[in-house]
């Protein structure tokens, strides 16, 4: 089975697009299209039932995001990004509609297999860096390998964020930025087909902010990975290929940059 | 007025209840015991003196083979005797229609209608026996009870060897038998061996003693020293063939009636302390971090102008509060449960009247040391809520510095996974809360295996008693010591294996200023029947010649191995013989002598060896030779090995239900209360890590063993640990539970460990069960939207 057909308007062939390559792994069987969808969205709704009121925090969104994007998404307090990005990276279910991961069906699995498709091929990110402050970094990030099929080793890892020399410090012992890309490390160290970041830089300086953005790029470039972004910061949308601007609980309008710019030169 | 730092107590309770519960729970189970062995105690020890009071029990008693009746106005005179009354005791053997084996009594003489000064008679059914009506005796309850008989009965009796119609006119009990066992047992059998009392002059025809007595009864005058007058009644009755005058501390019923109560007052000194000092513990750990994790709140409510002294309150009346609730279920459960363990005295215990009565001091007390106990655990964490600055509380707390420690090296060195680093570095970082995890389930463990290890000390004074010290069936004890040719006579007898005669006299021995009454057991040499078994469970032969001397004994007479003893023949007639002592013997139970034969007869020059007759017996005759036995009028009584061995048997495994169904339930509750909060703590520490872990790909199962592989650990370590307090505390309570005359065997077996450990496990695995449901419904989303 195949998931939905793109929509016509979503579709971005971009031109450092790759074919699939062994570091993108899914739960079916590869095919190989010269491009390929990540994840296909239709009619997805979230509503939250707390007592007698009910939030819609998603109101019915469709998406199409390729293989290897970098996509943004801009939107005040409160307008359901984060819940859309838990939902793609299966941490969270929607209430109706269908989301489909390459060929397989996310809003069909159960909970086990949800972990499973987590453990395969998501990354996550958060604003407060979720590190266990009993581990090392490098241990942090051994966490991931412990589990993962094919993972880099974790000082390698640790290398590509540029924290070679603090592999041994625990996370008190580590700077704010320091400790957020530790996280980053620990996302890219399974190779993931998705890295999901939200806000990513929330709790960042400017200048700190940048080197955390920079490694996540070259996660992107460097290992096709596809990247989802949640920021309140407009000038980070400059990097994306997308920026989807969410009003609602709705996707209200699609900014397709034409040029990107590198996150080196990202300032704010 | 309830103000909303109250309402605030209330609802952190409601939050909190699963782990204040488990804490009451805690609570309960020491105020329960507390409130149940006093209450027990109390209850029996008034109802004691209330009955000793009322009836007069004596002071000091001393029995003779025969004596004028008007020696008792001599006694009356002797300095220090307030008052004395003389009576005849006699043994004497019963038939009961249907029953093959013996079934003995003790006669008491009374005075017209069952009426004594001393020692009173209360008649519970029908009426008192007449003085002179020959026949009419009045049996004691637990005896009636036991064989369905009541007043308008009759029952045939041999007595003093003629055969008598005994015709029931009552059921009475006495306070000098509220514990009574037939001379030679070890069980007390209220179906075999009852108490009668008869008129006096009836007693009198019946056992040829006109104006005769054969024990006296006296009342101390008071501030009279008890040895003073114990000598001056000796001397007196000397002549008579007295066996020697003792006091309260040494009557049966009295003593054996003391040692019980000596171990109920010693679980009270040992339990309730042991679920205090967990209590203790839990209130520190769960109060501790419940301030930890309201410390912003804490800042905030001082910044608002609440006084230190007000926050500090606060955080009292939490662990009163739970303390409260222990102590209200403590209360009812313990005065309960205090209720069931007296009704199960009067059972045992003769007692006309049986008041259960809890003071008020003793829920009081109770009540206060719960409450303290509580308190105190409460005072580290109060002590922070106080000193906390309100400027820097509001300030996130600083995340918890890990190190690499020594713990570090071992768990790098086993190659462990970053899992378990996490799980080994999360110990090292609380270590007063991992220790206060490890030691509370230890305590429990330790509580389980020192009360139930006391079934190992019953089985192997089983052990020693009925298969090592014992091997005859049938013990035949006659009325007067006979000459050897009644062993001949019995070895004759079908179905007779093997006959032994032994001899038990009682003597006073005798070194320099020391004197001690005792009884010297004689056997021959080669004796197969009989062994004395050591402490140590070892069977000590007899000396060649000379006496052998209990441990107790010899330290009492300070004799050593070597030394010379006089042993003065009490009863009967009175010699006095210089004996060497050859060696001691340590016991558990008594003080006692041991001679061959040979050395006894020395003694008492009589020509007559046989004391006893320990016989061994094909089974398939067994019915015929009881019955011999009982138409042989020389036979005082026949006491079957096995059926004692039974009743004894029965007794502990009566014990063992009871006492493993509470002490399984009460060790448990600590187990469940220690491991429940260690886990409920543990959970909201990690809820944060274990969430980060399931976002980052791990199964539900895998987070989970982050809990259980710490909660694990902290459970296996206090397995040792437990099994060695567990030895301490047993230890300990043995010593507690036996006086100088009465020890336990102390030698636990690897069962006992077993079963302890097994209990313990099983109570910390569902527990924690309980708690990784939650890690089950951990909610990823929201668990890392707070930060931290
Ligand atoms: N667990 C929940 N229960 C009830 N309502 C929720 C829950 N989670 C989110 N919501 C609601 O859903 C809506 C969307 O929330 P979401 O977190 O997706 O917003 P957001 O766009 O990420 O906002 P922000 O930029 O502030 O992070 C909000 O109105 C929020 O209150
Ligand atoms: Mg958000």
């Amino acid at each position: 089975m195949h998931g939905p057909l793109p929509d016509a308007h979503s579709v971005i062939l971009r031109s450092h697009e790759r074919a699939a390559t062994s570091y993108h792994r899914s739960m079916a069987d590869e095919e190989a299209p010269a491009s390929k969808s990540a994840f296909n969205g239709r009619d997805l709704r979230k509503i939250y039932v707390t007592g007698e009121t009910e939030v819609q925090a998603l109101r019915g969104v469709d998406l199409d995001i390729a293989v290897g994007e970098v996509l943004v998404l801009l939107g005040p307090s409160g307008s359901g990004k984060s819940t859309l990005l838990n939902i793609i990276g299966g941490l969270d279910r929607a209430t109706s509609g269908t989301l489909w991961y390459r060929d397989t069906e996310l809003t069909a699995l159960d909970d086990a297999d949800l972990t499973r498709f987590r453990r395969a091929n998501i990354g996550f990110i958060f604003q407060f860096y979720n590190l266990i402050p009993s581990l090392t970094a490098r241990e942090n990030v051994q966490l991931v390998t412990d589990i993962a099929a094919d993972p880099m080793p974790a000082e390698e890892a640790l290398e590509r964020v540029g924290l070679a020399a603090r592999m041994d410090h625990f996370p008190a012992q580590l700077s704010g930025g320091e400790q957020q890309r530790v996280a980053v490390a620990r996302a890219i160290a399974k190779r993931p087909g998705v890295l999901l970041c939200d806000e990513p830089t929330g709790a960042l300086d400017s200048g700190t902010g940048v080197r955390v953005l920079e490694t996540l790029a070259r996660a992107n470039t460097e290992l096709g990975t596809t990247l989802i972004l949640i920021t309140h910061n407009a000038g980070i949308a400059a990097m994306a290929d997308r920026v989807f601007h969410f009003l609602d609980g709705r996707i209200a309008s699609i900014v397709v940059n034409e040029t990107r710019i590198a996150a080196a030169e990202i300032k704010w | 007025m309830v103000t909303s730092l109250d309402r605030k107590l209330a609802r952190d309770l409601w939050r909190m209840r699963g782990q204040a519960f488990a804490i009451a729970l805690v609570i309960a189970a020491a105020m329960s015991t507390f409130v149940m062995s006093l209450g027990v105690h109390r209850s029996l020890i008034e109802t004691r003196d209330a009955y000793y009071q009322r009836n007069h029990f004596a002071d000091v008693f001393a029995s003779m083979t025969r004596a004028p009746r008007s020696i008792v106005d001599r006694v009356r005179e002797l300095d220090g005797v307030a008052r004395a009354e003389g009576r005849i005791e006699q043994y004497a053997t019963l038939e009961m229609p249907g029953r093959t084996e013996a079934i003995r009594a003790v006669i008491n003489s009374v005075g017209d209608g069952g009426k004594s000064d001393l020692n009173q008679l209360v008649i519970l059914r029908g009426r008192g026996p007449g003085i002179d009506e020959s026949g009419e005796v009045v049996v004691d309850k637990a005896f009636a009870d036991a064989n369905g008989i009541v007043p308008g009965d009759e029952i045939d009796a041999v007595i003093y060897g003629n055969r008598d119609r005994l015709k029931i006119v009552g059921i009475g009990l006495a306070p000098d038998y509220i514990w009574a066992i037939a001379p030679g047992e070890l069980v007390p059998d209220e179906s075999r061996f009852g108490i009668l009392w008869m008129g006096q002059k009836a007693l009198e025809a019946a056992t040829n003693r006109t104006q005769a007595i054969t024990s006296i009864a006296v009342v101390l005058d008071r501030g009279a020293v008890e040895s003073e007058v114990i000598r001056r009644l000796d001397a007196l009755v000397e002549p008579y063939g007295g066996t020697g005058a003792y006091g309260r501390d040494d009557h049966p019923s009295n003593a054996f009636l003391d040692n019980e109560l000596m171990q109920l007052e010693a679980m009270t000194r040992v339990i309730p302390p042991i679920f205090l000092l967990v209590s203790t513990f839990l209130v520190y750990i769960v109060l501790g971090r419940l301030i930890r994790t309201e410390r912003q709140e804490i800042g905030l409510i001082k910044a608002f102008g609440y006084s230190s002294y007000a926050i500090g309150w606060h955080y009292l009346k939490f662990a009163l509060a739970v303390a409260a609730i222990g102590i209200a279920l403590g209360s009812l459960l313990g005065w309960w449960m205090g209720r069931e363990m007296t009704t199960l005295y009067g059972d045992y215990y003769r007692f006309p009247f049986l008041d259960y009565r809890v003071s008020a001091p003793v829920f009081v007390t109770g009540g206060a040391l719960a409450a303290g106990s509580a308190a105190l655990g409460a005072m580290g964490g109060v002590r922070t809520a106080v000193r906390l600055n309100p400027a820097v509380a509001m300030s996130p707390p600083q995340p918890p510095v890990y190190r690499v420690g020594m713990v570090e090296r071992v768990s790098r060195r086993a190659g462990f996974t970053s899992v378990g680093h996490m799980i080994v570095r999360h110990i090292a970082r609380w270590p007063g809360r991992s220790a206060v995890t490890t030691f509370g389930v230890a305590l429990s463990l330790a509580l389980l295996f020192s009360t139930v290890q006391f079934i190992d000390s019953s089985r192997i004074m089983l052990n020693d008693f009925f298969f090592r010290a014992q091997q005859q069936d049938l013990t035949v004890s006659f009325i007067e010591a006979r000459n050897e040719d009644v062993i001949y006579e019995l070895a004759a007898l079908p179905g007779v294996i093997a006959v032994e005669a032994t001899r038990t006299v009682p003597v006073r021995l005798v070194h320099g200023p020391r004197s001690e009454r005792a009884a010297i057991e004689g056997a021959a040499r080669d004796a197969t029947l009989t062994a004395r078994i050591d402490a140590d469970g070892r069977a000590v032969p007899l000396p060649v010649s000379g006496v052998m001397l209990s441990r107790l004994l010899a330290e009492r007479l300070d004799v050593r191995a070597g030394d010379e003893v006089e042993i003065e023949l009490l009863g009967g007639r009175r010699t006095k013989t210089l004996v060497p002592v050859t060696s001691t013997i340590d016991e558990l139970v008594g003080t006692r002598a041991y001679a061959e034969n040979a050395v006894v007869e020395r003694m008492a020059r009589d020509g007559a060896v046989v004391g006893a007759a320990q016989l061994k017996i094909d089974p398939a005759h067994r019915d015929d030779i009881i019955a011999h036995l009982n138409e042989m009028p020389i036979v005082l009584g026949v006491t079957e090995r096995v059926a004692a061995m039974r009743l004894f048997e029965a007794m502990i495994d009566r014990n063992i239900i009871t006492m493993i169904g509470f002490y399984v339930a009460f060790a448990s509750a600590i187990a469940v209360g220690v491991v429940y909060n260690s886990a409920r703590i543990l959970f909201s520490e990690r809820a944060h890590e274990l969430a980060t872990l399931r976002v980052l790909g791990y199964h539900k199962t895998e987070v989970a063993t982050v809990l259980l592989g710490e909660l694990a650990l902290l459970v296996v370590l206090a397995l040792p640990v437990g099994c060695f307090l567990g030895y301490w505390m047993a230890q300990l309570m043995t010593a507690m539970f036996s006086s100088d005359l009465f020890r336990l065997p102390f030698a636990p077996s690897r069962a006992t460990y077993g079963f302890a450990a097994v209990v313990i496990l099983i109570a910390a695995l569902l527990t924690a069960a309980v708690v990784i449901r939650r890690v089950t419904g951990l909610d990823m989303v929201r668990v890392l939207k707070s930060h931290e």
